[in-house]
Formats: structure tokens, C-alpha cells, sequence
């Protein structure tokens, strides 16, 4: 397996985000970490008196409030960011007027996005990384850190972030609209994953719908890998859960992006 | 060869209705459209905007799917196998798409080079060559969004060629070019054709362009293919009347007077128009012959005698008109 595709793209989006990633940009998903602590050390400290009901002990295993909510937050960077990109690759190329280039080639679509991951990876994870060390000095910490729990929860999570990334791919190219879409599934991920706190809280009726998007299970795995010393085994559950659904949400968003590509392309005709 | 036999293509469009809902509607974009492209010939696919040429050209090209018809691409089922086709086509589009701004000219051609699977060694020669061949060798690596219009569309040219394709398809290649850019273009597409053998599909809205390069001209009207030959052949099947120019070695003019009575003596029914000294005869016979005896009868020297033959804008217009007429 030559990996053509993949390679091409992976080198491609490098060149372009090296060249025009707006430094304003890098500056704005920092910020956007930053407050996030900074408005969680004001809940935790100022309205919640640094209390926390024992049920929120019993449901995350931790009483860590500021390290639950800042590396939810940092989950939900990744997310966002590996989403972001990934699921507009197509429509950005709709909008720069490669498209019909690139759909008139015979290439391999896995590895098509599968490089635009990869390159969203390498950006997000330097990002995290500094939004991580910014939420050091608020209450981040990895004391319970299984290095091996958190590799397999990484990578577990891409996959299921790759997936969810499919399916918005494809809501975005079939309505050609960008914002609405992305931020309505982020608003709603923000909400009911567990990000700044526990899925737990809400109605069970809800929770079984959550129990659907991988990303809850993903958030799930890095925090049990992260604050509570988990190892994947330890896991193994939430883990497989999270790959069968990722694989599901996969196969449904490349067989749904198959007639989405097509109709995009009868709507810039029709 | 590409063969295409009745294709059409119907989208379905929302148009508003009288209620709130948007109401469905089949527009049929291309009716039953036949045609052939061999490989070494410039085919071109001439019409008005909303004709229906590039919704063909999309479909030859397997970006769009006909709804109705078969097309063979070297007798493979295309419609069932567009993979198979896709290795063998690049399209060209006129403006200022399908290339990375952000890359530099020999980055763009190394993607689509990837994109294609062109194998690494092939490949870094081809870049090379195709850069030499549109004149991009000195600025491969400078940045396409610094490039000029010209530049970037002698980029789109060698990115079309990246896979070595046995046919292009070429939509309005030249749309917005100056006039040097657009020769040295022209001049590209025939040298493909003619020396390398590409079967090339065109469409433009320059007669003189279609006029100069193409072996076989489509006309295409509202969807269908109104009408198919060499720019003569449409020409002869469009105008029955020959037009003549003749001037003469007459400072008086009474040489042209007189000319221009013996023509309409001989010929009532033909229409003698003077301007500037110079006579325009159009009739239904050839006048040459006629004129050149009542030359010789009068002692009347020709300063110039030659047929107008009609050119393509003047046929396309009388063909769209008549298209019209009969509906």
C-alpha cells in the first residue's frame, strides 16, 4: 500500500496551513482554552465555594473539579478542531474551486480525509499542548496519568472523532453551510458529552441518546486514562463501545458522503 | 473513442410555489445528446450560456451522471466504470480554478501528480516537462497566488496533462485571457491534438477559436445537438447565398457604376451594396466568373476580387435564430 493519496494530502495541507495559518487563529483557540479555565476556576471557586456534591464523586471517581473540567476542555479543542477542518476539507475545496479537480481523479477518499485528520492532528495536539500548560497554573492535573491508557484512549478517540468529522463532512457539503451546522453539533456535544460535567446529570432518556455520539465515550476514556490511572483494560467497555459506534458512525458518513459528493457536484450544475 | 449515445441529464430544481414549501420541478439541462471524439481530433461544442455544454462536458468527463443513455469510452461502459475513465481524462476549466493558490506551481502538479497515483520517478520528469512546455519553468516555485491570469491558466493546462491523459475536456480554456496568451494557448491544445494524440473536447464562446482549432463543431441548443459538421459544412448548410467583394482601379468610380449595372442586368435578384469603393455582390450564383467578363468586356482593371465565406459567429447566429423561429 503506497499511501499516495494520503502522503499528497498530508503534505499539501501542511504547505497551506504553514503558509497561511493566521497567527490570530493560533492566538484565538489559546484564548478560547484559557477562558474556559478561567471561567471554571470562577464557578468552582466563587459560586460553588469549592464544594462538590458527593454524587459528582460518585459519578466521575475524582473530586478534582478543575482537572475534570479542564481536560474535558482540552477533549473538546480536539474535537472541535479535528472536526472543524476535516469535515470542511470538501467544502473548502468547493469554495477554492478544486473540487471538480479532485473529484474528476480517480483517488482513494480514505485516504483523502484520512490525511486531512492526520495533519489536524499534529495542529490540535500543539495547541492542547500549550492550552494544557495555560491550565496548570488554574488546577490541571495529571497525577493519576496512565501514559499506556492514554495512548489506547487517544487513538481510540481520533477514530471516533474521524467518524463524527465524516458525518458533519457530509451535513456541511450536502447544505453548503458551514456555521450553522458545525456549531449547533458542537453546542449540542458541549452539552450532553460529559464535557464540564458529568453526562450523568441529565435526563436518562437524553443520556441513552448520548450513549450514541462516540464522543462522549471518547471524553470518557481520556479522563479515565488522564486524572483516575485508568489503563484501557480498565476500560474495556466504554473502549469497545467506542469503536463499534466510531466504526457505525464511519461506515454510514463514507457511504453517505458517496451521494453527497454527487449531489454537491448536480447542485453547482443544477 | 469516446461515444456517447443519447445522453441526457435532468436535475430536479425547488422553485417557490404559491404555498410556503418550495415545489419540486424536472428541468431536462440535456436532451439525447450523440457524439464521438477520436483520439488526435479537437472537437468543439459551440452554444449560447444555458445551452447545455457544460453539463455535457461534466458528463463525459464522469463528474455528473446521466439520467438517461449509454456512453462508451474506449468500449468500456463509462457510466457503470467511472473509475476506469477517470485514469484516462483531465479537464481544463477557463477562470482562475482547479489549482492550489497557496502552492507553488511545481507543489500543484506534485498533489495531483499523488492524487492520480503517477508513479514517483515518472512523475518528477513530467512536472519538469510539463513546466517547460507551458512556459512555468523559471516561476515552478513561486507561490500560484502571485501568478497572473495567463500564468495560472498555462498551470491548469500542465496540471491537466499531469496524468498523461488520453483525452481532455476543455471548458472555455480561454475565457478572460489577452489575446498573446490565448494564441500561445490555442497553440498548446493543437499541439496535443496533432502531436500527441489527445482526443480534446472544447467548448468556447470564441467563434474565431473554434473556428481555428476544431475538426468537428457540435451546436447545441437548449439541451440538444441542433447541428454537427466542419465550420464550412455548418456554414454551406446554414447560408445558400455566396457573397462576393470586388474593387477596382477606379479614381471616378464610373468603372464600379458600371460593374455594379451589368451585375444587376445579369442578376436582378442579387444585392449590390457600394461602399467606400468596394462593391459587395450577394447572390445565389457565383459571380466571379460574371464579374470577371464584364471586367474584361469594359476594359476595367480588378484591384481585388474574393468570395466571403460566412464565418462561424455569422452561422451559429443564423442556426440559434433559426433553432427559435421553428419553435
Amino acid at each position: 500500500m503506497e499511501l499516495r493519496v494520503l502522503k499528497g494530502t498530508l503534505i499539501k495541507n501542511l504547505l497551506i496551513q504553514y503558509r497561511a495559518y493566521p497567527v490570530s487563529f493560533l492566538v484565538g483557540n489559546l484564548l478560547t482554552g484559557i477562558y474556559t479555565s478561567v471561567g471554571a476556576w470562577f464557578l468552582y471557586h466563587l459560586m460553588f465555594r469549592g464544594k462538590l456534591s458527593s454524587d459528582f464523586v460518585e459519578m466521575t471517581g475524582t473530586a478534582d473539579y478543575m482537572s475534570y473540567v479542564i481536560s474535558g476542555c482540552l477533549v473538546y479543542l480536539f474535537v472541535t478542531r479535528t472536526c472543524l477542518n476535516v469535515s470542511r476539507s470538501l467544502i473548502t475545496e468547493l469554495r477554492e474551486g478544486t473540487y471538480e479537480s479532485l473529484m474528476i481523479a480517480p483517488f482513494r477518499r480514505a485516504e483523502y480525509f484520512l490525511g486531512n485528520m492526520l495533519v489536524q492532528t499534529v495542529t490540535t495536539s500543539l495547541e492542547v499542548l500549550v492550552s494544557a500548560a495555560a491550565g496548570i497554573p488554574f488546577g490541571l492535573r495529571f497525577t493519576g496519568m496512565n501514559a499506556a491508557g492514554f495512548l489506547g484512549s487517544m487513538l481510540l478517540s481520533l477514530y471516533a472523532f474521524f467518524a463524527v468529522s465524516m458525518v458533519l463532512g457530509c451535513i456541511m457539503l450536502y447544505t453548503r453551510d458551514t456555521y450553522i451546522s458545525q456549531n449547533t453539533l458542537f453546542i449540542f456535544l458541549f452539552l450532553v458529552c460529559g464535557i464540564t460535567f458529568p453526562a450523568e446529570y441529565l435526563p436518562v432518556w437524553l443520556q441513552r441518546i448520548t450513549d450514541w455520539i462516540p464522543v462522549k465515550g471518547a471524553v470518557s476514556l481520556i479522563r479515565g486514562s488522564t486524572l483516575l490511572g485508568k489503563d484501557l483494560k480498565d476500560m474495556a467497555g466504554t473502549a469497545v463501545w467506542v469503536f463499534g459506534i466510531s466504526t457505525v458512525t464511519l461506515a454510514a458518513g463514507f457511504l453517505m458522503m458517496r451521494k453527497t459528493e454527487k449531489h454537491a457536484l448536480e447542485k453547482m450544475e443544477g | 473513442m469516446i461515444k456517447a449515445e443519447n445522453l441526457s441529464k435532468n436535475y430536479v430544481v425547488k422553485v417557490k410555489g404559491s404555498s410556503l414549501l418550495r415545489e419540486k420541478r424536472t428541468v431536462q439541462a440535456v436532451k439525447n445528446v450523440t457524439m464521438e471524439i477520436e483520439k488526435g481530433q479537437i472537437v468543439g461544442l459551440l452554444g449560447v450560456n444555458g445551452a447545455g455544454k457544460t453539463t455535457t462536458i461534466k458528463m463525459l468527463s464522469t463528474l455528473l451522471e446521466p439520467t438517461e443513455g449509454v456512453y462508451l469510452f474506449d468500449g468500456i461502459d463509462a457510466i457503470a466504470h467511472p473509475m476506469e475513465v477517470k485514469r484516462k481524462i483531465n479537464m481544463i476549466a477557463g477562470g482562475e480554478r482547479m489549482l492550489y493558490w497557496r502552492l507553488t506551481a511545481r507543489e500543484n502538479l506534485w498533489y495531483y501528480g499523488q492524487i492520480y497515483g503517477v508513479p514517483p520517478k515518472a512523475l518528477r520528469q513530467r512536472m519538469e516537462e510539463l513546466l517547460a512546455l507551458v512556459g512555468l519553468s523559471e516561476y515552478a516555485d513561486v507561490p500560484v497566488e502571485t501568478f497572473s491570469k495567463g500564468m495560472k491558466q498555462r498551470l491548469q493546462i500542465a496540471r491537466g496533462l499531469v496524468n498523461d491523459p488520453d483525452y481532455l475536456f476543455l471548458d472555455e480554456p480561454t475565457i478572460g485571457l489577452d489575446a498573446v496568451v490565448s494564441r500561445q494557448l490555442r497553440g498548446h491544445i493543437r499541439y496535443l491534438a496533432r502531436d500527441k494524440e489527445k482526443g480534446i473536447l472544447l467548448t468556447s464562446h470564441y467563434m474565431g477559436e473554434m473556428e481555428e482549432l476544431c475538426d468537428v463543431i457540435y451546436v447545441m441548443q437548449e439541451g440538444r445537438i441542433i447541428q454537427k459538421g466542419t465550420a464550412l459544412q455548418l456554414a454551406a448548410s446554414v447560408f445558400d447565398r455566396k457573397k462576393f467583394l470586388v474593387e477596382l482601379y477606379d479614381t471616378e468610380g464610373s468603372g464600379t457604376e458600371r460593374l455594379k449595372q451589368e451585375i444587376l442586368k445579369s442578376d436582378p435578384e442579387a444585392v449590390v451594396e457600394e461602399k467606400s469603393g468596394e462593391l459587395t455582390i450577394t447572390g445565389k450564383r457565383d459571380f466571379s466568373y460574371r464579374i470577371a467578363e464584364i471586367c474584361s468586356k469594359n476594359g476595367l482593371l480588378i484591384r481585388k476580387l474574393y468570395e466571403k465565406e460566412p464565418n462561424l459567429e455569422d452561422t451559429i447566429l443564423r442556426i440559434s435564430s433559426e433553432g427559435r423561429a421553428e419553435e
